[in-house]
């Protein structure tokens, strides 16, 4: 049973034997250096990259269902990476003051 | 004639009705955010999403040509990633290994 699934994911239209699966793992990179990176302080981030990132991801999201053969991992990849990079954008806007007025509105009532 | 081949391309499975050309249009994003860093400092640089950057243009460039439909937007915009991404590599690798050379040769100079 087990032998026989591994067998059928390694056979798989999209397994490990084609880029439909290798491609994927790579955008995985993202998610992972996304993540590595929440632990660096927000001067660090790129507003650029981080914008970029959260308009590709969504993108991607889309394609990777309407892609054949319909890759999932792919959508899971990217789906996680849009929280990721949604999460560094706002460090970064936080940063740049961006996200500053209730403070600045905070501070003459008090 | 070139009525026909306009409809033709917007009627491409891969054409601008479809997420199949929208999606690496927008992909190109990160490769123009790549090339508005150059003018940053490389310190700021994070090596590991520069290698996704990279290693994630380089293998879709060989996906692009086997889903269906085959997507040649894709194709280029992977390119572009590959280049940009090798390209900041370089910068950041120069300033962290290649100036700690350089400060040691003058040390010793």
């Amino acid at each position: 049973m087990a032998t026989s699934r591994f067998q059928a994911f390694l056979n798989s239209p999209i397994g490990p034997k084609t880029t439909h699966f290798w491609g994927p793992i790579a955008n995985w990179g993202f998610v992972a250096a996304g993540l590595v990176d929440m632990q660096k302080p927000p001067e660090m981030i790129s507003g650029n990259m981080s914008s970029a990132m959260c308009v590709y991801s969504a993108l991607f999201m889309r394609f990777a269902w309407m892609v054949q053969p319909r890759n999932y991992l792919l959508l899971a990849c990217h789906a996680s990476n849009e929280t990721v990079q949604l999460y560094q954008l706002s460090r970064w806007a936080r940063a740049q003051g961006y996200l500053s007025s209730k403070k600045e509105e905070e501070k003459p009532s008090q | 004639m070139a009525t026909s081949k306009l409809q033709a391309l917007w009627n491409h499975p891969a054409g601008p009705k479809t997420i199949h050309f929208w999606a690496p249009t927008f992909k190109w994003g990160i490769s123009i955010a790549n090339i508005a860093d150059f003018q940053k400092p490389p310190e700021n640089i994070s090596y590991l999403q520069q290698i996704a950057v990279t290693c994630t243009g380089m293998i879709w460039c060989r996906c692009s040509t086997i889903i269906t439909p085959k997507n040649w937007n894709l194709f280029s915009v992977n390119v572009a990633m590959a280049a940009t991404g090798i390209y900041q590599l370089t910068r950041k690798i120069k300033y962290d290994y290649v100036s700690e050379a350089e400060a040691a040769v003058e040390i010793e100079g």
